[in-house]
Order: structure tokens, then C-alpha cells, then sequence
């Protein structure tokens, strides 16, 4: 257990370090430069060099790495380029928004996701699996902004159910509220692939050779399904689950962009727009590591719903 | 009151346990409410204005950007500032001005009893010293320290209610260098100086509002300043609401959850809220001109031929009308009736293909390869295609280039662009478009990647001029040399569109893309 628990540390580590490397190098890499941008129109030439000099730019690259990761590594992301703000205050600040979407957002798909293809796989080959697949397939097919534009068009605008746009103005109930639409968007376009992968996972083991044999034992089927099948597809729809979640929060960027919200992706785009390197560097070192610390977490759940994981 | 939804109730201790009781349980543990504001507000008089983008930078030496300049003009001051309706140049922190018979030195007297906001002591010379001494530092880093360098020699603070600039040449148009906007607007010696670098999203001015709070990603709060000294605003917060889809903020100003919708740009939206009932649509022609500024070093355009051939081709009232549905309006040159010294005595360059054909062969040019840069950012990398079209149509090869806002200014930069897209938003003073699109200092880095030499000699000449009617002649000569050599060819000039409910009034319309709340009020409040 104590080796398994080192060994994921020593994983996210090296995980979070590469990305933290890449998007360093990355953003350096695209064309772009943060002085430019702050200084806009009236830029003169001594200003850029001035204010590259005010920002460390002006030094080699590798040496603005060694810096970084010597900063990083004692705790310290740095400020904002362009605001002068600590940027992982301004990170964190947005972490909020993004969990409560991500987290609400991942509840619905679930709520939805998995009976759903349950469901289908128990009545496979009838109409009501083929429509499930045919909805699925819609929703994984249908970019989510676009799922978001006619979510405000329809339940907001015609309905008047829902705000527009906003996180609410600071009340528990508000912020709710403003949270349930872009929830249940983001929910109903993760629904559509667990959806797909529980259904497809539920017909593999059905096709076990253990399941016939019970099948051939005279144990019913409602018990084969719900006691042998389902428990033994938890697991790789739990691993489903745990790489839709990273995947969630990408799609939350869009979605926070579409209803305006505030949060880590609107953050990290504004941040790659203006070329804000200390922004973008924080923001992705969070994602990082919560990415790799949610993927762990589910690791330790496969142990706890199958047993033979745990002595592996 | 006419807008239920914008009050905070206070919140009861009930439902504040409640809630505690539900994150006990874990259910709820993520959502934001209490990690900003749970605190009781009182109910209020709130202005909600919609921004396009995010505020970043409010520090007057680096702000830029239309929504930092609206939160910004409605916290600083400056010494003297624009009328909003009319542009003229009217006092502001400064009661007067007296001007040396040569234009070189400029003296204010400064209004008296003035606070800065938050407790930052009485607003004196020494500020306004202050103020305009870190934009020329280098050090600061200032994007307009380029405007005022060469032009200043001095600043003088002679006693607290004095102040006085002592410039190295005669320039009778330096009271737009002081004007509130940008550098113009005035800081605290104590508050910049204690702040450092968390100044610039901790503005503290002497204006009509009290900047309060940024919520990243979401909002900006200003609350009313009652010791202002034209006397307190009408209404008591202002807050700025991010909302990047226009047609999302179409909604919200439907279903009245803002109140003033800024810079609106889709000819769609416009067209839509004209229609809408409860809403009104204001309009102003701009200080802007939207531009293609094409590279007179690069071959062939360094031919006027070719440039003049170009400009022939381009329909522009086609796209005006097509493309913009008459939301923007006719360039003569780079400035737009919205200044005095605009002036229409000028080339003109009519669509006419078979003209831009025939130049095209008198300088000798066939399968002409052009490459229009432009920024990713609509409308800019959008009505640049049925321009591409025109130019196809007589044979020139026009290609688009579309670049994120970070890449396209380091093309622009780098001086190797055939032609760019480039718009100049600023104030009112002549001095800035045309100098930042047409004086050799303003490349590299800047606007005028046309590499254009024709007019220095006339740039001088205006800003030493003392004679009004003489510097309004040399003006029209520097629009007129300008088109007849065409480095940059106007394409439209710039109309700017705000829309706000029946319930807002008093709201004034400046040319300058920024909104205040100070003469505003809100009706059934």
C-alpha cells in the first residue's frame, strides 16, 4: 500500500513536471511577445526592450526555466505578467468555479451516463438500445458550445427558466441557480460517451465464459446482470469515468466561455491571449495536478471494488 | 424598484447555516458562494454595464484596452479632460491654465481640497508631478512614454496647488498630452508608491467612483465616491459584467439583467436591439479609422501604381453596406469627423476596377502576389474577404492571413508584412493617428509598418505652429500628402454602438470607446 501510494506520488511528480516543461517551452514557442502585447499601438522600441528587461525576458530561455523550476520548486509561481498579481492567488481564486462546474457537471454524466448504458446493453439489438446509441452518438457528435447555445436560447431565453450568463451574485441559492444550465450541458456531452463505453463494457462481460456457465446454472438472469456483469464492468467504466473528468474539464473552458463564467479555463485562455507565461504556467501546473490526483485516486478505487487489483 | 435581481437581500443566519450543514454533509462542498462574498450588502442604486473582455492592467503608465479606459475614466482624474459630447478640452483636477506666449510653457492651478479615494491624503502638485515623471521614466515601463518624451523637458510642482511643464520645443497642441486618458489620468505619489506592483488592479484616483473589487473572470465593482468634488454620483455602484458573446449580452439586456450593453460591434445585434422594444440603441462616430497599411519598401508596392491600384479595386461602399450593413461609415483620410481638423480636400479612390487594371499594366505588373495580414478578431478577419474577392477580380492574387492578437503584433512588428489591418483607437488629438500610422519613430515596434517617411517635416511644423488656423491648414496638408501617397488606405471609419434599457438615463455617449456612469441614473430606483 505505502510502495503503491510512493510510487503514484513519484508518477504525479513526473507528470506534472513534463507538463509544467512543455507549456513552458510552448508558450515561449508560439509567436507572441508579452511586452508587445501590453505596450499595443504605441509601442517604441526602447519601451519593449525596458519592459522585457522589468520581466526577466530578456534573458536566455534556459536560463528562464533554471529560474522557474527553482521558483516553482520552492513554492513560488510567480506573478502575472500582465496584472502583477500572484498568479496562483488569481488561479486559485477561479478553482472554485470550475469544481463546482466540473464536479456537478461529472454527477449529471453519471447520473445519466450509466443507467443509460446499462440500460442498452440489458435490451440490446431492441429500439430502445439502438435509440440510445443513436441520442449517444448525437451527443458526443454536437460540439458542446453549440449544445450551450441552444440550452441559453431555449431554457433561458424562450423558457426564462435559467439566467443567460454569470455565476450568480454571490448568494448560495443564486450561484445555483446559475450553475444548473452549464452543469447539465457539460453533464448531458460526458453522459453521451459513458453512455457508449458502460453499454460496450457491460457486453464484454456478458460474452465471459463465466457467465454462461452461471446462465447454464439456472441463476437467473436479473441476479447474473446486476451481481456478476455489473460489478465486474465497474471497473472499467470507473476507469472511463476518471479519463472523462480530464476531459470534462476541457470541455468546461468552452462551456465556461459560452455562459460567461468565471473559472480556470476562461482564465488560462485569457492567460495563452495575452501571453501571460506566469499565468498559463500556474493554471496549467493546477489542472496538472489535478488531473493526475483525481487518475490516482480512481487507481486506489479499482483496488477497493476488485480485489485482485490490490495485490498487483 | 425596477430591478429585483440586482439587489442583495441580507443574507439571513438561517440560511447561512443551512448551507454550512449541507458542505457538512459534503454534498455541496465545491460551490464558490462563501469562498468570495457572503457578507450583508444594503439594498442599492446599481448601474450593470457589460464588457466584451476581462480588465488586466488599471495602472495609467501600461493601461490599454477599451475595458481597463471605461473602469478607469470613471476613477481617475486628469488635469484637464474631454467634454463627453463635444470633445472640447474643458478643466478637470486643473481650475485653469495659463500657456507662455511661445508654447513652451504650460501652467495649471489645481483645484484645492480634493481627496484621494481610500484615505490617501489630499490630492496636491506633487501628484500630478509624480504622475508624469514615472510615465518618462524608462524604468517604469511605460507604453507612453514615447508620446511625451521628446516633448517634455520638465515638470515643476513650484508649490502644492501649482503645476507646471516646461517643454524642449514651442507645441501648441499639448494640452491633449494632459488630458484625462491614459497617461493623462493622474495618481497618488503615496499609493503607487506603497502598493508596488499590486497598484494595478488597486487604482486609487480622485474620480467619481471608488474601484472596490475585481472578481477575475466575472465582474468589476466600483462603488459611488460621495466626496466628489463635482458633487456624488447618481447612482451608488457601478458594476462592469463580463460577457464575451455579443449575443449572449443581447439577451441579458433583453431579460434586463445589465443595464448598458458596451461596444457593441455585430451589424446582427444591432439591427436586433433597434427592434427591440424597451431598449435604446445609441450611436457616435468615432476617433478611429480602420485601416489596410500596406509596406511601401517592399516590391512592387513601393510603386504608387500599384498601391493606387489596389485601392481602386477594393469596393469599400459595397462592404460597408454588405458586410457592416451600413454600421460603419465612409474614410476620406485616417481621421473621422469626429475632429475639428478633418478634412475632405483630399485623393479620393473610387471602386473602379478597369482603372486599377490599367495601373496595374502601366507599372508592369502581372500575377501579382498580395498578402493581407490580419488580426483574429472579428470583424477584422472577416470583411477582409470579400475585400480578398475584389482584388481577384482583376487579377491580383490576394491571399488572407488570420493571426491570434500576439502573433499578428509580432508580424506587424517585424516589418516583413506586404499589408496589415490596423485600427487606431485613442483620444481626440490629431497628433495620434496620424503619427502613430505615418512618423518614421512609430516603426518598429508600432503602426507604421508601411515604413512611410513623406510627412516628417510636416509633423514638426504642426506641433510648432501657434496659429489655430495655420495648424488646422497644415493638417489638411498631411491628410492630403497622405492619401496622394497612400501608404495607408482608410477603409472605413469606425461608429461606435451602445444600447441600454428605458429605466437608464442621463447616459452620454463619448467618442473615445469608453463609458461613465457620472452623469447616469437609473430609473424606478
Amino acid at each position: 500500500m505505502i510502495r503503491s501510494l510512493l510510487s503514484s506520488m513519484i508518477r504525479l511528480i513526473v507528470t506534472v513536471l513534463g507538463v509544467v516543461t512543455v507549456t513552458f517551452f510552448l508558450m515561449r514557442a508560439i509567436p507572441g511577445d508579452p511586452a508587445l502585447y501590453m505596450l499595443g499601438d504605441y509601442a517604441t522600441a526602447d519601451a519593449v526592450a525596458a519592459l522585457q528587461a522589468k520581466l526577466g525576458l530578456d534573458r536566455p530561455v534556459v536560463y528562464q526555466y533554471g529560474l522557474f523550476l527553482k521558483q516553482t520548486l520552492s513554492g513560488d509561481l510567480g506573478s502575472s505578467v500582465v496584472t502583477g498579481q500572484p498568479a496562483l492567488t488569481e488561479i486559485v481564486s477561479n478553482l472554485p468555479w470550475s469544481i463546482a462546474l466540473a464536479v456537478l457537471g461529472m454527477a449529471i454524466a453519471i447520473a445519466i451516463g450509466v443507467p443509460l448504458g446499462i440500460t442498452s446493453a440489458r435490451h440490446q439489438g431492441t429500439w430502445l438500445d439502438r435509440a440510445v446509441m443513436v441520442g449517444a452518438l448525437m451527443g458526443i457528435s454536437f460540439p458542446v458550445f453549440w449544445i450551450g447555445l441552444v440550452a441559453i436560447l431555449g431554457f433561458s431565453h424562450w423558457a426564462g427558466l435559467f439566467p443567460t450568463l454569470g455565476a450568480g451574485n454571490g448568494q448560495f441559492w443564486s450561484e445555483l441557480h446559475h450553475l444548473i444550465l452549464p452543469a447539465t450541458v457539460l453533464g448531458i456531452s460526458v453522459a453521451a460517451y459513458i453512455a457508449r463505453l458502460t453499454r460496450s463494457a457491460m457486453l464484454e462481460v456478458l460474452g465471459q465464459d463465466y457467465v454462461r456457465v452461471a446462465r447454464a446454472m439456472g441463476i437467473s438472469e436479473r441476479r447474473i446482470f446486476y451481481r456478476l456483469a455489473l460489478r465486474n464492468a465497474m471497473v472499467p467504466i470507473l476507469s472511463v469515468i476518471s479519463v472523462t473528468f480530464a476531459w470534462s474539464l476541457g470541455n468546461a473552458i468552452l462551456i465556461e466561455v459560452v455562459f460567461s463564467r468565471p473559472g480556470l479555463g476562461s482564465t488560462i485562455m485569457k492567460a495563452v491571449l495575452s501571453r501571460d507565461y506566469q499565468l498559463v504556467q500556474a493554471g496549467l501546473l493546477v489542472l496538472a495536478t489535478a488531473v493526475v490526483a483525481i487518475n490516482t485516486l480512481f487507481n486506489f478505487l479499482y483496488g477497493i471494488i476488485d480485489p485482485r487489483l490490490q495485490k498487483r | 424598484m425596477a430591478h429585483d435581481h440586482q439587489h442583495d437581500g441580507p443574507d439571513s443566519t438561517g440560511r447561512r447555516r443551512a448551507i454550512q450543514a449541507l458542505s457538512a454533509t459534503g454534498m455541496l462542498t465545491a460551490l464558490p458562494a462563501w469562498f468570495n462574498f457572503a457578507k450583508a450588502q444594503t439594498p442599492t442604486q446599481r448601474l450593470l454595464i457589460r464588457i466584451g473582455a476581462d480588465i488586466s492592467i488599471l495602472d495609467p503608465a501600461r493601461i490599454f484596452q477599451i475595458e481597463n479606459q471605461s473602469v478607469a475614466a470613471n476613477v481617475y482624474n486628469g488635469l484637464v479632460k474631454y467634454d463627453q459630447a463635444t470633445n472640447e478640452i474643458v478643466p478637470d483636477l486643473a481650475e485653469s491654465w495659463t500657456i507662455s506666449d511661445d508654447a513652451k510653457i504650460y501652467t495649471f492651478k489645481l483645484r484645492q481640497g480634493v481627496e484621494w479615494h481610500k484615505g490617501y491624503g489630499a490630492f496636491t502638485s506633487d501628484d500630478a508631478k509624480f504622475s508624469f515623471d514615472r510615465v518618462l521614466d524608462p524604468a517604469t515601463g511605460s507604453a507612453y512614454r514615447g508620446q511625451i518624451a521628446d516633448i517634455i523637458e520638465a515638470v515643476e510642482a513650484p508649490d502644492a496647488s501649482t503645476v507646471r511643464f516646461v517643454l524642449k520645443n514651442t507645441n501648441a497642441e499639448f494640452l491633449h498630452k494632459v488630458t484625462a486618458f491614459n497617461n493623462g489620468w493622474l495618481v497618488s505619489r503615496k499609493a503607487v508608491t506603497e502598493m508596488g506592483d499590486k497598484y494595478n488592479l488597486n487604482p486609487i484616483g480622485t474620480g467619481p467612483f471608488v474601484f472596490e473589487q475585481w472578481i477575475s473572470g466575472s465582474e468589476v465593482r466600483l462603488s459611488a465616491n460621495p466626496k466628489y468634488f463635482e458633487g456624488a454620483p447618481k447612482i451608488s455602484q457601478l458594476i462592469f459584467r463580463l460577457i464575451r458573446d455579443e449575443t449572449a449580452a443581447a439577451i441579458a439586456l433583453e431579460r434586463k439583467e445589465i443595464d448598458i450593453f458596451f461596444a457593441m460591434q455585430q451589424p446582427e445585434v444591432i439591427e436586433r436591439l433597434r427592434k427591440t422594444a424597451g431598449v435604446q440603441v445609441l450611436e457616435r462616430e468615432a476617433s478611429s479609422t480602420v485601416n489596410l497599411v500596406i509596406n511601401t519598401t517592399i516590391k512592387p508596392f513601393d510603386d504608387i501604381r500599384v498601391r493606387r491600384a489596389i485601392a481602386h479595386a477594393i469596393n469599400r461602399p459595397a462592404i460597408i453596406k454588405g458586410f457592416f450593413r451600413d454600421t460603419k461609415y465612409e474614410a476620406r483620410t485616417v481621421l473621422t469627423g469626429a475632429f475639428p481638423e478633418y478634412s475632405t480636400e483630399v485623393p479620393d479612390y473610387p471602386y473602379d476596377p478597369e482603372l486599377a487594371k490599367s495601373l496595374l499594366k502601366e507599372a508592369g505588373v502581372s500575377n501579382l502576389r498580395f498578402e493581407i495580414t490580419t488580426p483574429g478578431l472579428n470583424p477584422y478577419d472577416k470583411f477582409v474577404v470579400p475585400m480578398a474577392n475584389d482584388l481577384n477580380q482583376i487579377g491580383i492574387q490576394a491571399t488572407i492571413r488570420v493571426l491570434e492578437r500576439g502573433a499578428y503584433q509580432q508580424a506587424r512588428s517585424s516589418g516583413n508584412v506586404q499589408s496589415c489591418i490596423t485600427s487606431v483607437v485613442g483620444p481626440p488629438d490629431p497628433g495620434a493617428p496620424l503619427v502613430t500610422l505615418y512618423a518614421r519613430k512609430s516603426f518598429p515596434p508600432g503602426l507604421n509598418s508601411a515604413r512611410y517617411e513623406g510627412v516628417e517635416d510636416l509633423l514638426q511644423a504642426v506641433s510648432g505652429e501657434l496659429d489655430a488656423d495655420k495648424r488646422k491648414a497644415i493638417y489638411a496638408e498631411i491628410q492630403r500628402k497622405t492619401m496622394e501617397d497612400l501608404p495607408v488606405l482608410p477603409l472605413y471609419a469606425d461608429r461606435l454602438f451602445m444600447a441600454h434599457t428605458d429605466a437608464v438615463q442621463g447616459l452620454v455617449q463619448n467618442s473615445m470607446f469608453t463609458v461613465q456612469g457620472y452623469t447616469t441614473s437609473v430609473r424606478g430606483a
